[in-house]
């Protein structure tokens, strides 16, 4: 009985466990190759999961900008990582370019990067401290949810 | 001194496993869906359970993940329990290994695509099974990477998902596949090469594959992509070869982008589906536009999309879209669709969006497809945002005019909560039971987030199917009316 005990618990502990972030390498929409430890934050680092063709998606990037703007000198970093498949890929770039995203924005076509983190919904924002440890999920977006980003960040600045 | 063996057993559990977080993560997601109600043809209501749980293991360089679906009515021939999915993924700079279950795709997909629609369940209208909407291969993978190359290795047997888990891979798994996948960058340009032995009940055939892409300019971009036979003679693109050609140009400056694709696609659908060339069509979220997309046919298809996105200094954007494309099959079809929308904030805070779109359609036998609607969502407290959306669509069928409309009046607590109603109407005669001449659905959703990774959402009602598009993918929904629960959950 007590084994059993044992291994629930422990199950229990692994699956509280903080998940982590490990370094990966994605095209970024010039087609360059960027690593994600040479330009996450010193502090923190917010990547929003996203594709084109999803509404909510489109009105947290303005959002996602002010996040950048605001926090850019406090050793924050922004990323967006676009998951827009060969259907709607060659868009990317012109809305990007479009949206004025100051963000570094890297593109995922067979979401790697999104399924290795066990995340199942666009738009999906991820907050990393510097131990490279997923401190917050958000998925979805809808007004209101910025004050609530900013908030999540000054916390995780604070501690 | 003595210990009791229970005693040793749990001490050495208790620390391998506290061991091993440290450096193991274990982590997983759960979608689970319970329908009461009516499908089409039903002449009962019926209970049905849908669950697929994913778990993952990583220790340092290696990652264990497996997903089992299972799927529950009250007819035993519907019905299954399955480990849909393993997979063992080795990763170390600059090799990547796959074994198992795995998803790749070469290029755009003219050669080959799989992927993974997340959350999206398919239902057949033949089988009555339900599965997790994906198209993986089983089999291995093997990717090289440095700065400036890539190459690729793969041998699998891709999944055909027209037929449910109720059937083997005997049958799901019919082509067997073998690639070889190259490419270097230099100097902003990337060239890549690929060859893909396909072989299947009919016997085996080879294409090759090229692409091409990169900058010529700080304002633009382009990629293009070749792929045929190599049997047929080189760069044939006829209607006797089997060849299909993609190419996109970006431009863009300050406030606006463009995209220019065209496409030549012919003969080119490979064994039981593996492949899927880019549609050039616009896959629209609107509900009267995504039920009308015009589907890609491989077999023959020509033509270009146009898109320009311009943004005003006001923070509004506009969207233009063009799409032609041409179908020779019994005779030539030429689909033409003219889309725009306008997007804008009022006040700083209420979001509107307003489109128009207009096409011919000879495939789906529609002349002059007449399309419009409006979004507004407007923030009435903090985080609070009441939402009103109408769409409505006309064309002419065999002369018969038909009038669709959509109605969705919703309300949303940030994230946290939401709720809204939906009503539609059709006088299409292709969807009419007996003597209606016109047909209603009626329903309601709500949603609920427990917390960061727990998720409930409701319906209840009629929800109209039809043919749907979703990350680039389109497929059948079939209509349901009853309720429906799903929960989805991350740990």
């Amino acid at each position: 009985m007590r084994i059993i005990t044992a291994i629930i618990i422990s199950i229990f502990t692994l699956s509280t466990h903080s998940q982590t972030v490990d370094n990966f390498e994605l095209k970024n929409i010039e087609g360059k190759y960027i690593s994600y430890n040479t330009i996450k934050g010193k502090k923190l680092t917010v990547i929003d999961f996203w594709a084109s063709w999803c509404k909510p998606c489109m009105k947290a990037i303005p959002e996602l900008n002010s996040v950048y703007n605001n926090f850019k000198d406090k050793e924050v970093q922004v990323i967006g990582v676009n998951c827009d498949g060969p259907r709607s890929a060659a868009k990317v770039e012109p809305l990007v370019n479009t949206l004025g995203i100051k963000y570094p924005v890297l593109t995922d076509m067979d979401k790697t990067v999104m399924t290795s983190l066990n995340l199942s919904a666009f738009p999906t924002l991820i907050l990393i401290n510097s131990a490279n440890k997923i401190v917050w999920i958000h998925e979805g977006f809808s007004p209101g949810d910025e004050k609530l980003i900013h908030s999540k960040i000054e916390q995780e600045l604070s501690n | 001194m003595h210990i009791p063996m229970n005693n040793r057993l749990l001490h050495t559990l208790t620390l391998i496993l506290t061991l091993n977080i440290l450096n193991a993560q274990f982590q997983g997601n759960n979608l689970l869906e319970y329908q009461h109600g009516e499908l089409p043809g039903d002449t009962a209501t019926l209970s049905s359970l849908y669950d697929r749980a994913s778990l993952s293991y990583k220790f340092n360089s290696v990652k264990l993940s497996a997903n089992v679906e299972q799927f529950h009515t009250p007819y035993t021939d519907r019905n299954y329990v399955k480990l849909s999915g393993y997979t063992l993924n080795y990763k170390t700079k600059p090799i990547e290994l796959n074994v198992g279950h795995f998803y790749e795709t070469l290029g755009r997909g003219l050669l080959l695509r799989s992927f993974e629609i997340q959350g999206a369940l398919l239902e057949d209208i033949s089988y009555r099974s339900k599965q997790y909407f994906h198209r993986d291969i089983f089999g291995a993978n093997i990717q090289y990477r440095n700065n400036n190359f890539t190459a690729k290795a793969i041998y699998g047997k891709p999944l055909n998902n027209l037929y449910p888990p109720i059937f083997g891979d005997t049958i799901r798994r019919t082509d067997i596949i073998e690639a070889a996948y190259l490419e270097y960058t230099i100097m902003r340009q990337t060239i890549g090469g690929a060859a893909l032995r396909l072989t299947n009940r009919n016997g085996a055939a080879t294409y090759g594959m090229f692409t091409l892409s990169g900058r010529l300019f700080p304002w633009m971009s382009y990629y293009t992509e070749y792929a045929q036979n190599v049997n047929d003679p080189a760069f044939a693109l006829s209607k006797k070869s089997s060849s299909t050609l993609y190419s996109g140009f970006n431009i863009f400056a300050n406030n606006w982008g463009l995209s220019l694709e065209y496409k030549n696609y012919n003969n080119f659908i490979l064994g039981a589906g593996i492949n899927e060339p880019p549609a050039l069509v616009k896959e629209h979220t609107y509900k009267v536009l995504n039920r009308s997309t015009h589907v890609v046919q491989p077999i023959s298809e020509q033509g270009i999309q146009a898109e320009l996105y311009y943004s005003f200094a006001n923070g509004s954007v506009l969207t233009l879209n063009n799409t032609i494309a041409i179908n020779t099959l019994a005779k030539e079809l030429l689909y033409r669709e003219y889309f725009a929308e306008y997007s804008f904030t009022l006040n700083g805070k209420h979001d509107t969006k307003l489109f128009f779109d207009y096409a011919e359609d000879p495939f789906k036998l529609e002349v002059g497809r007449t399309s419009a609607g409006a979004y507004t969502d407007w923030q009435i407290l903090s985080g609070s945002v009441v939402s009103a959306n109408y769409e409505f669509q006309t064309f002419r069928r065999t002369g018969v005019s038909v009038f669709n409309h959509v109605f969705i009046a919703g309300y949303n607590y940030k994230s946290k909560f939401n709720i809204s109603v939906v009503t539609e109407s059709s006088t299409d005669g292709y969807i009419m039971k007996n003597n209606e001449t016109q047909r209603f659905w009626f329903g309601a959703n709500a949603g609920y987030k427990i917390n960061s990774n727990n998720t409930v959402t409701v319906f209840g009602g009629q929800r109209r199917g039809g043919p749907a598009c979703q990350a680039g993918v389109c497929y059948e929904v079939l209509d349901f009316a009853g309720v429906e629960l799903r929960i989805t959950s991350r740990f």
